[in-house]
């Protein structure tokens, strides 16, 4: 899947400028952006539901554009908003579903039942979809593509209003379809659901993709590659600041002065001269944490932005 | 194909679970055809001979009016309703999605008026198979031309809702009073009858009335009424393929 220059534009809005993306077959390629940065459109370009503005858009070798038909045949998304059919079943929409898309009929529903207990949607199979609560429809949206297993299936915040032990669920059900052959492309502003999922991930803002590579890479990428967190007993003191930002490295403090945040390159070299620093000036530390950046700290560093901010 | 009838038959599917609506409607169509029908039938008695089946027809006509005219609002319905991108990322082509649309139209069509229809013709005497099978036909094409109007119309409502309903009861408004549903056109003012031509619920009633004998002379040519009925069948149809295909997205995301 592959697309070169592809821009789309609502009137005067640029939802898409001239990005350049490609995934490969068998893996799981993470979009991550805050909202409105464009996942979505750059995935109903994909699946054929919107026309781009300008560029080309490539699944499976075929362009998007030209060839719809041939495209929705091949991949199966996942929305972000799981709406319609309201009067109809789960167990209904999924047998239409799985019909549509030639699902061997003597394998049909046993696999529609299966996946319906996988996702924990069996106790809802006869309820009306209006009845469903917001995560058992989103669920429903995820089981469509588990029950078709497509070439390429996209899931659009396949977790948004889903509970931490469903969202383990879908992850592992979304990784048990990578290991059956197909493509993924995963759109978050979920850090933890990009980082449990991603064989690779793309940055995507303000339309445009950012950085593309693996998680390691990307958080080695980062100046620095330790996290250091520092609790000060008290506000620590603008000379101090100064001296502690002089170190190397680069320093954060909290609004409250009284909380500090480094990414610096070696935390074993940086640690002994921050804390001999505190002392002469006479400030008491009361914990020192040691991480690995997130891809919250990727976002920020390439962004200069957070995945919570607005683009 | 396989896939068109597959879609096609999922909308029917809930379609034939709304019995208490179809239901309703028939008993409504009885109603006004035995009070303000008959009422009607006394006024203009003596102008037009069985004033009564005219009419009978004429509220048929109506009826296969708003059947169509619901197909263009469901379509609008789906894209507000977030069904509508589903349906364009399925395994079909906008044509065969269009063609679907088409076929749940025409089972919603014949459920509301097939069998009231069959019941005027038992009960007035006028039931034979070929009159009931062509003027069905006729009925069915001019919903079909109804629905490729309304669907023609839907782009209007990817701008905005408010307007496209706007503008659809000012049509449906001029179509219907602006015809020869209720009054024959030789009878109309010389103002009036130009316009009433215009409106293509003119050809599908007097079509319809002339496959079920009623008197040509009250009635238009029925070679140029069903000629004006595929047309508009074939013409609104293409127009609303076209559009769906070039024109319509299925959601506006940022």
């Amino acid at each position: 899947m592959e697309t070169l220059n592809l821009s789309k534009k609502y009137g005067k809005t640029d939802a898409l400028r001239g990005l350049n993306f490609e995934v490969e077959e068998g893996e799981i390629m993470v979009i991550l952006g805050p909202n409105g940065s464009g996942k979505t459109t750059l995935l109903m370009i994909l699946c054929t539901i919107l026309k781009p503005t300008s560029g080309i858009a490539k699944v499976v070798g075929i362009d998007v554009a030209k060839e719809g038909t041939k495209v929705r045949e091949v991949m199966g998304i996942a929305f972000q908003e799981a709406r319609g059919f309201w009067r109809h079943k789960p167990s209904s929409i999924l047998r239409f579903h799985a019909s549509m898309f030639d699902i061997d009929p003597t394998k049909r529903q046993d696999l529609i039942d299966q996946t319906m207990k996988d996702l924990e949607l069996w106790e809802s199979r006869d309820k009306l979809f209006m009845h469903l609560s917001g995560g058992q429809a989103k669920r429903l949206e995820t089981a469509k593509v588990l029950v078709q297993r497509p070439k390429l299936a996209i899931f659009d915040e396949p977790t948004s209003q889903v509970d931490l032990r469903g969202k383990r669920k879908i992850w592992d059900k979304i990784k048990e379809l990578r290991n059956q052959g197909s493509t993924i492309i995963v759109a978050t502003n979920e850090v933890r659901e990009a980082e449990y999922l991603a064989d690779r991930v793309t940055i995507l803002h303000q339309g445009q993709r950012v950085v593309c590579d693996t998680i390691p890479h990307l958080k080695d990428a980062i100046a620095g590659g330790d996290v250091v967190e520092v609790d000060f007993e008290d506000p620590v003191s603008a000379r101090l600041s100064e001296e502690l930002k002089s170190l190397g490295g680069s320093v954060a403090l909290s609004p409250q002065g009284n909380q500090m945040r480094a990414m610096v390159s070696r935390a074993e070299d940086w640690v002994p001269k921050m804390t001999s620093a505190s002392y002469n000036q006479g400030a008491k530390i009361s914990s020192i944490k040691i991480t690995e950046p997130s891809l919250d700290d990727v976002f920020m560093q390439f962004t200069g932005t957070t995945l919570e901010d607005k683009p | 194909m396989n896939r068109v009838l597959t879609l096609a038959a999922y909308n029917i599917k809930l379609l034939l679970s709304e019995r208490n609506w179809f239901f309703l409607i028939w008993a409504l169509f009885a109603l006004q055809i035995t009070i303000f029908g008959s009422l009607m039938s006394r006024l203009v008695s003596g102008k037009v001979e069985d004033y009564l089946f005219f009419y009978s027809i004429g509220l048929m006509v109506i009826t296969v009016f708003d059947s169509g005219a619901s197909v263009g609002r469901n379509f609008v319905e789906h894209a507000h309703e977030g069904e509508l991108p589903y349906y364009l990322s399925l395994p079909i082509s906008r044509r065969g999605f269009l063609a679907a649309q088409a076929l749940y139209g025409v089972a919603d069509t014949m459920l509301k008026t097939l069998p009231p229809l069959l019941g005027i013709l038992f009960f007035m005497g006028r039931l034979t198979v070929l009159g009931a099978f062509f003027a069905v036909l006729a009925l069915l094409l001019l919903g079909l031309g109804i629905s490729g109007i309304m669907i023609s119309m839907s782009f209007i409502a990817f701008k905005s809702v408010d307007i496209y309903s706007a503008f659809i009861a000012g049509l449906s408004a001029l179509l219907v009073r602006f015809s020869t549903v209720f009054y024959p056109l030789i009878f109309m003012p010389n103002f009036y009858s130009p316009i009433s031509l215009l409106s293509p619920l003119t050809y599908g009633a007097d079509l319809a009335r002339w496959f079920l004998g009623f008197d040509p002379q009250l009635l238009l040519n029925p070679i140029l009424a069903a000629a004006v009925v595929t047309a508009v069948a074939v013409g609104t149809l293409s127009l609303s393929a076209r559009i769906v295909d070039r024109i319509i997205e299925g959601v506006k995301v940022g």
